[in-house]
């Protein structure tokens, strides 16, 4: 499998803790753009806000400045006496008064200075010689310093510039003229104003900008006077200008112009978001930091649950081909320690119970020790019907006599081997030998429908068997062995049987007596196999029955009767 | 302002008063001023408009005094080619001004009796102050004639002591919107007390650089 494989546990694991990180970093990122973003919209918004307030108390407090200094420049004596002169045509020295105009210009640091008489007609004008003579009785800070005979301030446009006015009057002591004094507002002042503020700083009507800290530059400006009909609300809107986001806010500034002023305040959002942007690409460096430790974690993990898990199944497979010996060596406390400890102990297991299997086999039949072992054996014991079939060599003592001891056992053992193989090869269990014979079962302790018939097979079999093995005997001139086999069936009780060290499966009752009987009536009738008249009854018609004896039979009253039970004759060959 | 109606009515004023020189006995002209709505108007001077002035010889010296950090009295009505001193009473400096062309003065920075009278030898209003004490503020009337009154607190005056004949009488107000001779009035003056009544619109009071928040306080 490739490690890629969805179907493996590394990737799985990997897939699981990818897809949890991913979740938890989509989560991180989706809640810092939707809290900080807002957070950094209602902080520009609300600092907007206060630095509209700033901008309307720096412009008041830059106007009371300017009066201050105007009122101050007012008062002074010898102003006042140039200034009285107009009152006598005959010592009005306007030269002075202009020149004075250009020295409080220089002094005061402001950009205009305008001098008129009590009625307002301009005396005297620094910019704007051009104007002198002319009456401004209607000019917006002047007409209200008229009425008022009071200082007045106003925001107004001369020759195309925007100027913050003050007009005081010169008292000697009742009005005898004004003082006209103006600061200009230009991109130097927004400029100013935007180191302060830190924002963009604009002052606009709908249809002109006077003063930017922008660029001047003219598509800028005219997006600025597009913007403003949008932006004239309490709450800041977002603009993009020139590609970048801004909260703009328009703040009106009282001014005597055509159209209504305002001084457009504007925060870049997008700078103002920079550090959440920061922010989100670190979480996202950190999650696939994290990625890549679930990538490792992944492999490791899965490394070390497949590695064993991998061997613990090279072991299993060695289960089914018998090595039995095989133990893993995982020294883990986990589950998979357990689960090897657990193989471990079923293959001990299956090895000590194969041991005693074979051991238990060479003293009883295999089949007798797997239904044992099996427990298929029931300890307190059953009545069942069995086959039991006792066979005996005819002459055996004799042949002992004659026969060296070394010889006898060869023989019997070469005999005997035929006669287990028979009857294992009909599912019976030879049960024990008795010198010259042994003594079979059959549908016990395996049941078996067919006992009888197997019983009566097992016998031909033996006979058949018999025929080879004296073939071989007669050719290395000894005399043939002549047995006799007899077949009973009935029901009997079969169970373990004897004290716990020396306990064996065993069948006892009067079936198994008869049987024996029977099988000592073979000398009498000189038969091979004879059988009950209980087994002769259920044979098919494959098997060749020959005579037939009522004969009385030792511990019974009532006489038995036997059938003979022929070989099967070989297929006469047709002519 | 002042220097060119004033000129054209002591023209007009002139052949009146030759008129009533034909009159040789004494009599007198009473009257009040109100606003409008019918207020008085405390303060104002009425006088007799003469077309040649008429310097009063029996007081030669009038004086303003500086008291407080203020003019004593505000308003002075004067007869044309009067002297006037400004004895200082404070212990501080003080420097009177004046930059109404009727009269262009100045006395700088003097305490007590140091400063020399100034003499007021033209007809017309001079306003005067104090170069240092922005809110010191008085006003000089100069008068054609001794004939002159100030209303009192209900509006009220007499100008005694004319012989009959016909006149011409002005009122004057500091915070008056008419010009004197706007407020022109022929009166016979004969055995009987002739009773004029002005009514003179008022500009609202000037607002003027204040002195502890009052001008009255020392």
């Amino acid at each position: 499998m490739r490690w890629w494989d969805a179907r493996t546990l590394r990737a799985r694991i990997f897939i699981a803790f990818s897809v949890l990180i991913l979740a938890v970093l989509l989560a991180t990122l989706g809640l810092t753009q939707l809290i900080v973003g807002r957070d950094t919209g209602q902080t520009l918004s609300r600092e907007l806000r206060t630095t509209g307030q700033v901008f309307e108390s720096l412009l008041r407090e830059r106007a009371i400045r300017l009066q201050t200094n105007s009122t101050l420049l007012a008062s002074d004596f010898a102003l006042k006496r140039v200034f009285a002169t107009h009152f006598d045509p005959a010592s009005y020295d306007s030269e002075t008064l202009a020149s004075a105009g250009l020295s409080y210009r220089q002094r005061i640091g402001v950009q205009l200075v305008w001098m008129t008489d009590e009625k307002g007609t301009l005396l005297a004008a620094s910019p704007g010689e051009g104007r002198i003579g002319q009456s401004l009785a209607s000019f917006a800070p002047l007409k209200d310093a008229l009425e008022s005979q009071a200082p007045a301030i106003a925001v107004v446009e001369v020759d195309n510039e925007l100027f913050q006015m003050v007009v005081v009057p010169v008292l000697g002591p009742d009005v005898i003229g004004f003082l006209i004094l103006g600061q200009v507002i230009d991109d130097r002042v927004a400029a100013r104003l935007k180191d302060d503020t830190h924002s963009d700083v604009t002052f606009l009507t709908d249809s002109r900008v006077f003063a930017s800290s922008w660029p001047d530059n003219s598509r800028e400006h005219s997006q600025l006077t597009r913007v403003l009909p949008e932006v004239r609300q309490q709450n800041p809107r977002l603009l993009s200008i020139s590609g970048e986001r801004y909260l703009s806010l328009a703040v009106p500034v009282v001014a005597q112009l055509e159209k209504p002023l305002y001084v457009l305040i504007q925060g870049s959002y997008d700078r103002a978001l920079a550090p959440l942007h920061t922010l989100q690409w670190r979480i996202a460096v950190i999650g696939m930091i994290a990625l890549a430790g679930a990538l490792i974690t992944g492999v490791l993990l899965a490394g070390g649950i497949t590695g064993p898990v991998r061997l613990l199944v090279n072991a299993m497979h060695e289960i089914p081909r018998g090595n039995l010996r095989h133990r893993l060596r995982i020294d883990r406390n986990d589950e998979i320690g357990f689960l090897a400890r657990s193989f471990n102990e079923m293959a001990e297991g299956l090895e000590e119970r194969e041991h005693i299997k074979d051991t238990f086999g060479r003293f009883v039949s295999r089949d007798v020790a797997e239904a044992v072992l099996s427990g298929r054996v029931p300890l307190a014991g059953e009545r069942r019907e069995v086959s039991i079939l006792f066979q005996d060599i005819r002459g055996f003592t004799a042949l002992s006599e004659k026969l060296d001891p070394v010889a006898l056992l060869r023989l019997l053992n070469q005999f005997f081997t035929e006669v287990v193989a028979a009857v294992e090869a009909e599912g019976g269990v030879v049960k024990q030998f008795t010198g010259d014979g042994v003594m079979a079962l059959f549908g016990a302790p395996q049941s078996r429908a067919d006992h009888t018939e197997r019983a009566v097979r097992a016998a031909l079999g033996i006979v058949t068997r018999l025929a080879s093995l004296n073939v071989l005997l007669q050719s290395a001139g000894a005399a043939p062995l002549q047995i006799g086999v007899g077949i009973h069936t009935g029901e009997v009780v079969a169970g373990l049987i004897g004290p716990d060290e020396r306990i064996e499966y065993g069948v006892v009752g009067e079936a198994v007596n008869l049987a024996s009987r029977i099988e000592s009536l073979t000398k009498e009738l000189t038969a091979t196999i004879l059988v009950s008249k209980e087994i002769a009854g259920r044979l098919g018609p494959e098997f060749v029955l020959g005579r037939t004896a009522l004969l009385p039979v030792k511990g019974t009253s009532r006489p038995v009767e036997v059938v003979e039970v022929l070989p099967r004759p070989l297929p006469t060959l047709e002519p | 302002m002042y220097r060119h109606n004033l000129s054209c009515i002591c023209i007009v004023a002139l052949a009146m008063i030759v008129s009533g020189r034909l009159n040789a006995a004494t009599a007198a002209i009473s009257g009040s001023v109100s606003v409008a709505d019918g207020a008085p108007v405390t303060d104002a001077v009425v006088f007799v408009q003469s077309p040649v002035p008429e310097p009063d010889k029996s007081r030669p010296m009038q004086v303003v005094d500086q008291v407080n950090k203020t003019f004593v009295p505000g308003l002075l009505p004067i007869v044309v080619g009067t002297a006037v001193r400004f004895p200082n009473h404070d212990q501080i400096h003080h420097h009177v001004y004046s930059f109404s062309p009727t009269k262009t003065f100045e006395l700088p920075l003097y305490k007590g009796e140091a400063a020399a009278p100034v003499l007021f030898d033209k007809v017309g209003a001079v306003k005067i102050g104090c170069n240092i004490h922005d809110w010191m503020s008085g006003i000089i009337l100069v008068l054609p004639s001794r004939h002159f009154a100030v209303t009192d607190s209900s509006g009220h005056f007499v100008l005694d002591d004319l012989p009959a004949g016909t006149y011409t009488v002005v009122a004057w107000h500091a915070l008056s919107k008419l010009k004197p001779d706007e407020t022109a009035q022929s009166v016979q003056v004969g055995a009987e007390v002739a009773t004029v009544t002005f009514k003179l619109p008022l500009a609202p009071p000037r607002p003027r650089p204040a002195m502890h928040g009052n001008r009255a306080d020392p």
